[in-house]
């Protein structure tokens, strides 16, 4: 089997490390025990997805760390009390350090912050901030407004479609970044999405996509699905489809647009180094392209060399930070301004953007 | 005349009498089994068998941190069972509790979500009453059309879950979504009044066990000392001599169904209004069906039901435990759950019954 995602030099620091370790204050524990690291999912590790992605960024942890540190992963955990005794009781065998895998968890983690201090929190997708709970999350949208360029190339119809797990910012700024993408090249394009409503549930996920077929949208975009359900379906149709979080070519050597993958070593390292160095400070992660925690990979070959190397010079401006796919102006779905002419939102806008841009048809849930 | 060489299939032949000392080592047997069959497994993926088994069994006893989750865990499947056991035993097979379960914590959710600034100590038990009422509704559908068309019970009770469950997902993320929650399809969390108090300082078991206890005692006082649970008995066993005595069958229907019905709501109530603390999507994990386990386990007597749903509520906590501490995945915990299961029935069935390899 490949490992899909792709492993990058390790980073010396990311940026909410980087303002963490000017702070400190916290006790610094140089005990002999390995620092034992809990991981908690929502759903299966699996070879792909959301789950294998939290998994893999520990590898290189291990491998900087050896003995000194000890991974427990507990996969499969249902959101609500069995998620909070099962937090809980990683934190009574010992483990100093929890990563929550998911939006749903942000309460538990909490109270175990707000009880253990000597403990370090990372949560999933979250808002809330405490001295020894940082939320984090990934700047999708910075991938998928690349996707979107390759895919406004390559769609016939002009129609594209999203599978979308929930409707919460993180995943409507995918949707939006995606549609501005593809309006970039081919200012007519058209985005329909369907909100699943989970996080894993293949069968429903394949329906929503037969559903988007259906409708001709002939560019899938697979959002935050943790298993190739969309993708293979999408490749056995003959629809370009492409996903977050790691790569799924091999569901689909033909039709693989590609994958806005997620490294989250960089951070989970960085954010280990400042619990052992007793600096860890609480804050919101939000890490893209400049950090090396987003990054595209496995480009279908299909698409066309003008499109790659415009592609490819918006990733190098986005990286650079003189490029940001949230510029004005944007026209919100329902006609009224989004962003005035010439300005960018801030990463807190973004954090709590819950509308559509204009091009998107699916009006949001309500 | 059958030739010698052909092979003698055994058949299972109804044992004059039940041993009783048999019936209660059952069990133990039964565990027994399934515990040496799950040590091959582990040492076939490599794990410490010592290890997982201390954490599955021994664990969940060892502190008081631990078995307090017992009870918590235990809880709502002794109700939901206490209530299903009252049908089962009049033959009325109530499969939904899962889906009465949603309705009552649908039911018990209104007062915080549309009154989220009331307060007074009122809350909370308004709350259970109204889970328990909402549950009883939802049964009172089944029960209806049982008793109105001869609709299977079995069929309605089991696909008004599937109902009940996108009745709660169109809650969350319609008029009941958190409007600070990011979209995600969950409720406000309650105000601290409509939260049950706590009954063990420093766990998260509240006053709803206690409730649970109080109407185990029921559920035996009414099946074992009334004469309502002497009828709804015989028409269980045998519907046609109840009928001669004039037991209305369709009374026994309402009446089981509102019981299981309402017993299933309360501890949907118990659940949102004690460790969720607001409405989401993942309010049960199939509390509902893992009662019908209990409820036979425990021979669908109040009393064998008290000790099922510790049992139950044990492996579970001791499957938790498993994986995080002696990093069993959760597959290998369900095997372990289901072979408990499976052993237990076979082993109920040899009490019952014994092999003839000879008679033909």
């Amino acid at each position: 089997m490949t490992k899909v995602i792709t492993r990058r030099t390790m980073m010396k620091t990311v940026a909410a490390a980087g303002a963490a370790s000017a702070i400190g204050g916290q006790t610094v524990y140089a005990s002999e025990e390995p620092l034992g690291i809990a991981l908690v999912i929502p759903s299966p590790v699996g070879d792909v997805g959301w789950g294998h992605a939290l998994a893999a960024g520990l590898d290189p942890v291990k491998a900087a760390y050896g003995d000194k540190v000890k991974v427990t992963i507990i996969e499969n955990i249902a959101e609500g009390p069995d998620a909070d005794r099962i937090m809980n009781k990683t934190v009574a065998d010992g483990n100093k350090f929890l990563i929550a895998g998911s939006f749903g968890y942000q309460n538990g983690g909490l109270q175990i912050a707000k009880r253990f201090p000597d403990v370090t929190v990372l949560h999933a997708s979250g808002f809330k901030v405490a001295p020894n709970f940082s939320p984090f999350a990934a700047k999708y949208f910075q991938g998928t407004y690349l996707m979107g360029m390759a895919a406004a190339a390559l769609t016939k119809t002009g129609k594209l479609g999203s599978v979308s797990a929930f409707a919460i910012p993180e995943l409507i700024t995918s949707v939006n970044a995606f549609t501005l993408g593809a309006q970039a090249v081919r200012p007519d394009i058209e985005v329909s999405v369907v909100w699943v409503n989970t996080w894993f549930d293949p069968a429903k996920e394949q329906e929503a996509a037969s559903a988007l077929l259906a409708q001709n949208c002939d560019v899938i975009f697979s959002n935050a699905q943790d298993t190739p359900s969309v993708i293979s379906l999408c490749e056995e149709k003959g629809v370009y489809a492409f996903n977050l979080n790691s790569s799924m070519v091999k569901y689909a050597p033909k039709k693989y647009l590609g994958c806005v993958a997620t490294d989250w070593s960089p951070f989970f390292k960085a954010s280990v180094d400042a619990h052992l160095a007793g600096s860890f400070k609480g804050a919101n992660a939000f890490l893209g392209v400049a950090e090396k925690v987003v990054a595209t990979v496995d480009w279908n070959a299909d698409i066309p060399a003008g499109t790659m190397t415009a592609i490819k010079d918006s990733e190098a401006n986005i990286a650079a930070g003189s490029f940001s796919p949230f510029t004005g102006p944007i026209t919100k779905a329902d006609g009224s301004e989004g962003v005035a002419a010439g300005a960018t939102m801030t990463d807190d806008q973004i954090i709590a953007m819950d509308w559509h841009v204009k091009g998107v048809v699916t009006p949001l849930p309500k | 005349m059958s030739p010698s060489y052909t092979f003698r299939h055994p058949l299972l032949v109804r044992r004059e009498s039940a041993s009783l000392t048999m019936k209660f080592l059952a069990p133990l047997i039964a565990l027994g089994v399934a515990v040496l069959f799950n040590l091959a497994l582990y040492v076939a993926i490599g794990r410490d068998p010592v290890a997982v088994f201390y954490a599955l069994l021994i664990e969940p006893f060892l502190s008081w941190a631990s078995f307090s989750e017992v009870l918590l865990k235990a809880s709502p499947l002794m109700l939901i069972a206490q209530g299903l056991a009252i049908g089962f035993r009049a033959k009325v097979f109530n499969i939904g509790a899962e889906g009465q379960f949603i309705l009552g914590a649908i039911f018990a959710s209104a007062i915080p979500i549309w009154f989220p600034a009331a307060t007074g100590q009122w809350i909370w038990p308004a709350m259970l009453v109204l889970g328990a009422l909402g549950g009883a509704c939802w049964a009172s559908i089944t029960a209806f059309w049982r008793v109105r068309f001869n609709a299977n019970e079995i069929l309605v009770s089991l696909m008004l879950s599937l109902v009940a469950m996108q009745v709660l997902n169109y809650l969350l993320v319609g008029p009941w979504k958190d409007p600070e929650g990011f979209n995600f399809p969950q409720s406000v969390m309650f105000q601290y009044d409509a939260l049950v108090p706590t009954l063990i300082p420093g766990t998260r078991v509240n006053v709803s066990l206690l409730i649970t206890l109080v109407l185990s005692l029921v559920a035996w006082l009414l099946m074992q000392r009334s004469f309502q649970g002497y009828k709804l008995q015989v028409g269980g066993l045998a519907p046609r001599a109840a009928g001669y005595a004039g037991f209305s069958e369709s009374r026994a229907i309402w009446l089981a169904l509102l019981i299981a019905g309402g017993a299933a709501g309360l501890a949907g109530a118990a659940e949102v209004a004690g460790p969720l603390g607001q409405l989401q999507r993942s309010i049960s994990t199939g509390y509902g069906y893992a009662a019908i386990i209990v409820a036979y386990l425990g021979g669908l007597h109040p009393i064998g039901i008290i000790f099922s749903a510790l049992l139950m509520a044990a492996l579970y906590i001791g499957g938790d435990n498993a994986m995080v501490s002696a990093g069993l995945p959760i597959a290998a915990v369900r095997v372990f759950l289901g072979s408990v299961l499976l052993s237990y029935l076979i082993s109920l069935a040899f009490v019952r019954y014994r092999l003839d390899w000879a008679s033909r």
